[in-house]
C-alpha cells in the first residue's frame, strides 16, 4: 500500500497535467463546434506556445511578455492556418475528412519547420514564481501547479461568459448549432470560423507556456499533447467546452494512478483504457456530445 | 395580372442546381414593395430552392434584384445584410439557446443591444405575447407553433425590408396556422414585403396580392388570389 501523501502527491500532479490536457481538448471543442472539423494541428499550437515564448525569452523580453506575446502570436498563426489551408478547402466544398487530413499536414509542416529553426534540443521556461513548494500534510504544491491550475480555472470562467453572455460568443454557439440558421441571421460564419481557429491556437499556446516550465518543449511533443486532448474532448463529450475540460483531468487523474499501480510504462495505456472504457459504455462522453 | 407598386424584389431567368439537376429552371419573379406575395406548388416543386437561390444558398445562375441593385450570389450574410431575410423551412432555431438569445441574434446586424434593440424587442413581444413568458426558456423545448412565432420574431428583430417565409404551416395545427397567416397579414398591412411559400394554397391565398404557381421547378400560372373561387380552379392550376 503506497503511503497516502505519496498517493495525494501523484493525484495533484495528475490534475495539473490533466487540466492541460483540458484546455487542449477545449481548443478541439471550440474549432469542431465553428465547423465539424477535428483540428489535429491543436497539438503544434501547444508546442509553439512553450516553443515561442522559450525564444522570445531568451531573446531578453521578461517572461510575462514573452507567455503573452507568444500566445497572441499562435493565436494570429491560428487564423493564418485557418485563412490559408482551411477556408481554401471549405470554400470548395472539400469534404471535413480532406480538411481533417490537411491540419494533420499543417501539424507536420509545423513540427519539421521548428526542427528547422529551433533544432531538436529540448527548451524550457523558468517557473512564474521560483519558490519552494508549499507543503501540506506531507504533499508538495508548486506554484507552477497553482499557476495551472488558476489559469485555467480563471480560462474556464472566461469562456463560460465569453459564449454565455457576449453576442460574438452567442454568435458562435448558434454557428455550432445550426451554420445556415446562423448566416440567414447575418451571422458572419466564416469570420466565427477564424475566430474559433484563433481561440483554439490561443488556448493551445497558453497550455504550452504554462506547461514548459515543468515538461520542457521540443519540437515533436505537440502529438502526444494533440492525442491526450482529442481523448479528453472525446471523454467530456466531444464539442462540450467544459466537458473536455472534466475529461482532462478525468484522463490525467487516471494517468497518475496507472503510474502508481503499474507503473509510469502504462500511463499511456491507462490513457487509451479511459477512451476504450467512455468508448464501450458511455460513446457521448460525461456530458454527452453536443451534435 | 399585373401589380401597382414599385417592385423591391425582381428575379429573371434564376436558375439553381443541386450537382447535376436542375432544381430551377428560369424563373422570373417580382414582388412589389409593401406586397405580400405567395408562391404555391406541390412538394418539390422548387419553392425552397427558389427562396434559398434568392438568399445566396445555392450554387445559382440568372439575375436577383433587390431595390434594384443586384444581390450577392452564394453570400447570404451579405443578402441578410441588405435587409432580405429568410425563416427556412424547418424554422432554422437555435434550439439548444434561449428564446431571449435566439431573438438577440435575429438582431446581430445591429449589435444585439442598445435602443433600437429594445424596441425591436418590444414589438416582437408585443406581436407574440407568448414568446415574452418563455424568455429564458431554451427554445428547442417549446411547442411547434412557439417555435415558429419564435422564427418569425427572430427575423423581425433584424427589421427586414423583405421577409421571407418558407412553409411556415409545416407540421402546425390549423389554429396556429392560422395565428401565424394572420400576423403576417398584420405585418403586411404594415408595409412589411412578404413572400410566402406554402403548400396549403387556400390558406396563402387569404392574405396573399398576388400568387405564383411553381412546378417542376419552374413558374406555370401568375394568380390573382380574388379570381381563385373554389378549390377544383386551384388545383387545375397546380396540374396544368
Amino acid at each position: 500500500m503506497p503511503d497516502p501523501a505519496y498517493l495525494v502527491q501523484i493525484l495533484v500532479n495528475g490534475l495539473g497535467v490533466g487540466c492541460i490536457y483540458g484546455l487542449i481538448g477545449i481548443g478541439f471543442c471550440v474549432i469542431y463546434n465553428a465547423s465539424g472539423i477535428v483540428n489535429f494541428a491543436q497539438g503544434a499550437f501547444v508546442m509553439l506556445g512553450g516553443m515561442a515564448a522559450h525564444v522570445l525569452y531568451t531573446w531578453g523580453l521578461p517572461l510575462p511578455v514573452a507567455g503573452v506575446l507568444a500566445v497572441l502570436m499562435v493565436a494570429a498563426l491560428g487564423v493564418v492556418i485557418e485563412r490559408l489551408v482551411v477556408r481554401p478547402l471549405w470554400d470548395r466544398n472539400a469534404t471535413l475528412f480532406v480538411i481533417i487530413l490537411a491540419t494533420l499536414a499543417v501539424q507536420i509542416v509545423i513540427e519539421r519547420a521548428t526542427l528547422i529553426l529551433v533544432g531538436d534540443q529540448p527548451k524550457s521556461l523558468p517557473v512564474f514564481t521560483d519558490l519552494p513548494p508549499i507543503r501540506i500534510a506531507g504533499v508538495a504544491v508548486g506554484y507552477q501547479f497553482l499557476w495551472i491550475v488558476g489559469t485555467s480555472l480563471v480560462l474556464i470562467v472566461l469562456l463560460v461568459l465569453f459564449f454565455q453572455r457576449t453576442l460574438v460568443g452567442r454568435a458562435m454557439r448558434a454557428c455550432s448549432i445550426n451554420r445556415e440558421a446562423a448566416a440567414l441571421q447575418g451571422i458572419p460564419v466564416s469570420r466565427m470560423l477564424a475566430l474559433a481557429f484563433a481561440l483554439s491556437a490561443g488556448l493551445g499556446a497558453i497550455a504550452g507556456v504554462l506547461l514548459t516550465p515543468t515538461q520542457f518543449t521540443a519540437f515533436n511533443v505537440g502529438t502526444p499533447f494533440a492525442i491526450s486532448g482529442f481523448i479528453a474532448a472525446i471523454v467530456g463529450g466531444f464539442g462540450r467546452p467544459f466537458g473536455a475540460f472534466l475529461g482532462g483531468i478525468a484522463l490525467g487523474l487516471a494517468q497518475a494512478i496507472a503510474v502508481v499501480a503499474f507503473g509510469s510504462g502504462l500511463k499511456n495505456v491507462a490513457a487509451l483504457s479511459v477512451l476504450l472504457v467512455f468508448l464501450f459504455f458511455r460513446p457521448s462522453g460525461i456530458l454527452g456530445t453536443a451534435k | 395580372m399585373t401589380k401597382d407598386r414599385a417592385t423591391i424584389l425582381e428575379t429573371q431567368a434564376l436558375s439553381a442546381r443541386y450537382g447535376r439537376i436542375e432544381a430551377l429552371h428560369a424563373v422570373d419573379l417580382d414582388v412589389g414593395a409593401g406586397e405580400l406575395v405567395a408562391v404555391l406548388g406541390p412538394n418539390g416543386a422548387g419553392k425552397s430552392t427558389l427562396l434559398r437561390s434568392i438568399m445566396g444558398l445555392t450554387d445559382s445562375s440568372g439575375t436577383v434584384r433587390f431595390e434594384g441593385e443586384p444581390l450577392p450570389r452564394r453570400d447570404p450574410v451579405a443578402v441578410a445584410r441588405r435587409g432580405v431575410v429568410l425563416v427556412p423551412e424547418g424554422r432554422g432555431i437555435f434550439g439548444p439557446m434561449t428564446v431571449a438569445e435566439n431573438l438577440q441574434l435575429g438582431a446581430y446586424l445591429i449589435g444585439g443591444r442598445g435602443p433600437a434593440f429594445d424596441q425591436r424587442l418590444e414589438r416582437v413581444l408585443t406581436l407574440f405575447p407568448r414568446l415574452k413568458e418563455r424568455l429564458d426558456q431554451a427554445a428547442g423545448s417549446m411547442s411547434g407553433g412557439e417555435q415558429q412565432m419564435l422564427a418569425v420574431g427572430r427575423a423581425l428583430m433584424a427589421e427586414p425590408r423583405l421577409l421571407m417565409l418558407d412553409e411556415p404551416s409545416l407540421g402546425l395545427a390549423p389554429q396556429v396556422t392560422a395565428e401565424i397567416l394572420q400576423t403576417l397579414a398584420s405585418l403586411n398591412r404594415g408595409g412589411l414585403s412578404v413572400v410566402l411559400v406554402e403548400q396549403k394554397a387556400p390558406l396563402a391565398l387569404q392574405i396573399a396580392a398576388r400568387a405564383y404557381v411553381v412546378a417542376g421547378g419552374t413558374i406555370t400560372a401568375r394568380l390573382d388570389p380574388r379570381e381563385i373561387t373554389s378549390h377544383d380552379q386551384l388545383a387545375r392550376y397546380y396540374f396544368t
